[in-house]
């Protein structure tokens, strides 16, 4: 019963992570149909710079944010205007290479810049709270909140600003939108703008709980999609079920499964993956776009 | 829908843009039995080559540009003329390194006695067959960058489960293969790979099976209404694949003597069997088998004496050639007005 | 007309829901050999559904499809395709990148083809018959051209063509004449004129209703996926209820 109980905080807080590190995937994919397979090595840069403000400046990784956030904003933004833009209406495909290119070059630059060592920032904060006989991991706590607190802005923004309408307006009809005059490109770069802070910051504050190397990147891309498919494309409650499911069925493979359990997160995500793409090919909760569809 | 552009239009495009002038030629030429009359003028050459009494670095270099020219070929099968993008075709190689690694040592799995390398050749090849038989019947109905992720987890997974299951792989730690050096005799097995993979693409793009698969390409819907029993012929086209990509990777494994998860099952190797079919041109006989050497000699030249830090550039130029030549080198120079590389030299041409 | 009192094809009660709306809800419709049937509707009324459902590219959620006696309910489209069931579809499908023969040669029938000759090019009999074909559809002069740098209309007949490769028993044509010009509509309406007095069957989706009543002996009506009428084009056109629906009361 405890270990049952115990599993399912685990896996709860593992998943709070998680939707937070999804949002900028989906929300990208959502507005501009792109599936970024560059966001683990975004989710990787942000986890370094949280790593080098702290081992050179003694920054807490959850001060960072405030650095990370903006910096991160603009280097998407760039990144939206210089390269993505080009290649946003074009098939499905170049757009996959494109971000599977990036993806490998940003890894190997890190490498080349940082070695493959692993990097870890040991906050003083590191222990854990025991609360009705369930640990609390204190940083994997403090993640979780302000994960939800992520999101609850996000929410916001989306909903109540004139920004955030026009970028669900990009994402609903693109041609409309152009039409009452609103300047898809420069919504899809602030888009990418805080999609890829978003991500960054995910990476900071994962960066206390986890070993930081230059190859950490592509699991979280693919355990990303496995959120995506799960919960639905750009939507935020979607988002937190989805990362939730995933987090809570990871820990319950590692806890339940003897021996091997650990080791396997990401091939229990790409099963998950698999399924749910076969079985239902438009994602569990609907709303992945339809590829026949705007082939052309 | 509907209405397409106007017939003056029409009449413009219809005009065949002449390739380059001096490309011509060779263009024309490779279509057909005289690109094939090449190519196995070129085999001939290539296998009196060592008589020339050339350095074992040299016939080390050769085997391993055949090693490329054959993976570009065979991923153009399935994500050039199929038109299904796999992100995770290092798996079928590290399947097939794998294979052998395990029954030429024996070790993990206590087979005794030790397969010999030719026995465990053409066993790497149809276990990476079965494998892909395994995963395309989920995957293969799976559309567009659906597939090429899936794939891609395929190949995450893969890594991982071949770390977890030690009594099969050794794990993490690897496995050590005799190492039985023979320079000459892995020049003529891989030229003997490469000859029948690239001839096999050849003989398969003029037939209507071949023509079957750019059919599922253009239009999978369409082909499957019009009698094309489009599952069957995408998982043989997948089989067949990833049937050479596990024998370069059985290959591979015995070369190189030590295989782990981290070295078979990377996405690098991927990346480079998409970046040699896109650079020379997806879905053409020869474009991929042009692209690997380019890319070779390209490695070769600026990153050589880099080990690892060769990816870096690799990287790059992937999204330099979706920008700026996405149909390839074949493509670009047979049609220069559908890339903006292609607009850009008919431009400069233009103002001589 | 029905002269053999078998139907060629034949649905009984199909039904096609999505998510909680009926798209074909319980239509029960034959076609004879040798007729010309239209199926007319408003936009959204499951004209194109029905046709997906009949072609096997819909899963059918309710009801029986039979094709020349047989239940090909749950078989799959290439199947439907080799017993003699092609189509054309809304928006047109050909191979964009392959010529416009290419396109011909692979439609051919893959009904009991061979091995061997699937490892084969394309025989010189099947390209004498798309030849055939093209000349037959008047675009024979585009055969090297890519199907991708066809117009609207011209991409339409070289649907058609390749739907006639195969020698079908029924041709299903989904909206043939939309953005297609005036002059090559009489083509099309006189090629399948000769087409079904040669004895090949014909189902028209069709929103052009002088095209219908030139060519149909019958019509069914859809309207909300429900069968709203049937019967002869001029009486059908005369249809309070059709016209209501058309028109809005």
């Amino acid at each position: 019963m405890d270990q049952l109980l115990q599993a399912l905080v685990s896996g709860l807080l593992l998943g709070g992570f998680y939707s937070v590190m999804v949002l900028g995937f989906s929300v990208i994919w959502g507005v501009m149909g792109v599936i970024n397979l560059a966001h683990g090595e975004f989710l990787m840069i942000g986890a370094y710079m949280a790593w080098g403000l702290f081992r050179f400046f003694g920054m807490d990784p959850f001060a960072s944010l405030v650095l990370i956030l903006p910096l991160m904003f603009l280097i998407g933004y760039l990144l939206q205007i210089v390269l993505i833009n080009r290649v946003v209406e074009r098939p499905h495909l170049m757009t996959l290479l494109v971000t599977f290119g990036l993806s490998i070059a940003i890894a190997n630059l890190f490498k080349i810049q940082f070695t493959s060592d692993p990097r870890n920032v040991a906050v003083a904060y590191n222990g854990s709270v025991q609360l009705a006989g369930v640990t609390f991991p204190i940083v994997k706590t403090i993640i979780f909140g302000v994960a939800l607190f992520i999101m609850v802005c996000l929410h916001l923004f989306l909903q109540r600003t004139r920004l955030g309408k026009s970028i669900r307006a990009a994402a609903q009809n693109k041609t409309a939108a152009r039409i009452v005059g609103v300047d898809i490109n420069r919504v899809y770069a602030i888009t990418a703008g805080i999609c890829i802070a978003l991500t960054a910051a995910a990476g900071a504050m994962l960066s206390p709980t986890q070993a930081i190397f230059p190859f950490m990147g592509p699991p979280f891309t693919l355990k990303a999609v496995t959120i995506t498919a799960l919960g639905g494309l750009g939507r935020i409650p979607g988002a937190l079920m989805g990362g939730m499911v995933l987090g809570v069925t990871e820990i319950f493979v590692s806890t339940y499964v003897p021996g091997i359990g650990t080791n396997l997160g990401v091939a229990t995500s790409f099963i998950l993956l698999v399924l749910i793409l076969v079985v239902r090919p438009q994602g569990l909760m609907g709303g992945l776009r339809p590829i026949d569809a705007e082939a052309e | 829908m509907g209405t397409g552009p106007p017939a003056s239009r029409i009449a413009q495009k219809a005009k065949k843009k002449p390739p380059f002038p001096f490309f011509a030629p060779v263009y024309s030429l490779l279509a057909g039995w005289t690109g094939l009359a090449f190519w196995l003028l070129l085999l001939l050459l290539l296998a009196l080559y060592p008589y020339t009494g050339v350095s074992s670095v040299a016939l080390f270099v050769g085997s391993q540009i055949f090693v490329l020219v054959t993976l570009a070929s065979n991923w153009n099968l399935i994500g050039g003329m199929t038109g299904y993008v796999d992100f995770g075709h290092a798996v079928f190689f590290g399947i097939g390194a794998y294979i052998m690694g395990i029954l030429v040592t024996g070790t993990p799995l206590l087979i005794s006695p030790e397969w010999g390398f030719w026995q465990a050749l053409p066993a790497s090849g149809f276990a990476a067959a079965l494998f892909a038989l395994l995963v395309g019947l989920p995957t293969l109905r799976l559309k567009g960058p659906y597939f090429s992720i899936a794939m891609l987890g395929t190949l995450v997974a893969m890594r991982e489960i071949a770390r977890v299951l030690r009594p099969i792989t050794g794990g993490g730690v690897g496995l050590n293969l005799p190492p039985l050096l023979n320079r000459l005799g892995d020049y003529y097995l891989m030229l003997a790979v490469m000859g029948l993979v690239v001839s096999l693409i050849w003989w398969i793009q003029r037939s209507e099976f071949g023509q079957s698969l750019i059919a599922i390409r253009e239009d999978e819907i369409g082909a499957e209404m019009r009698g094309i029993n489009t599952t069957l012929h995408k998982i043989t086209a997948f089989m067949i694949a990833a049937f050479f990509t596990g024998i370069v990777g059985g290959f591979w494994a015995w070369q190189n003597t030590y295989i782990d998860p981290d070295v078979v099952f990377v996405e690098a190797r991927t990346v480079e069997m998409v970046m040699m079919s896109m650079l020379g041109g997806l879905g053409t006989v020869w474009g991929p088998p042009l692209g690997a050497v380019v890319i070779y000699f390209l490695q070769d030249l600026l990153w050589g004496n880099l080990s690892g830090v060769h990816l870096l550039p690799l990287g790059l130029l992937l999204v330099v050639i979706v920008l700026f030549m996405p149909e390839g080198i074949l493509g670009t120079l047979g049609d220069r007005s559908s890339t903006s590389l292609g607009r850009l030299l008919s431009r400069v041409g233009r103002s001589r | 007309m029905t002269s053999d009192p078998r139907p060629l094809l034949e649905g009984r009660t199909v039904s096609k829901f999505f998510g909680g709306l009926a798209a074909v809800n319980n239509v029960d419709f034959a076609v004879y050999p040798g007729e010309i049937v239209g199926l007319i509707g408003p936009n959204g009324s499951g004209k194109t559904t029905l046709f997906d459902c009949l072609s096997r590219l819909q899963k059918i959620d309710g009801g029986q499809v039979f094709f020349k006696g047989r239940d090909v309910t749950g078989a799959r489209p290439y199947q439907v395709a080799r017993m003699g069931l092609t189509r054309t579809f809304q928006s047109v499908r050909v191979y964009r990148k392959m010529t416009v023969l290419r396109n011909m040669l692979i439609s051919h029938q893959w009904r009991d083809t061979s091995l061997w000759r699937m490892l084969r090019p394309s025989p010189a009999s099947t390209a004498h018959r798309a030849r055939q074909l093209l000349e037959f559809l008047q675009i024979e002069h585009l055969a090297d051209e890519e199907a991708g740098r066809l117009s609207g209309g011209q991409r339409r007949l070289l649907e058609i063509g390749m739907a006639l490769m195969p020698d079908p028993d029924i041709l299903l044509l989904d909206e043939a004449t939309s953005g297609v010009n005036p002059t090559l509509i009489e083509t099309i309406k006189d090629r399948i004129r000769t087409l079904n007095a040669q004895g090949k069957t014909f189902l028209l989706i069709e929103h052009n209703i002088n095209f219908i009543a030139d060519l149909c002996s019958r019509v069914y009506v859809l309207n909300y996926g429900e069968k709203l009428a049937e019967g002869a084009p001029l009486e059908i056109l005369q249809n309070e209820a059709v016209i209501d629906a058309y028109f809005g009361a």
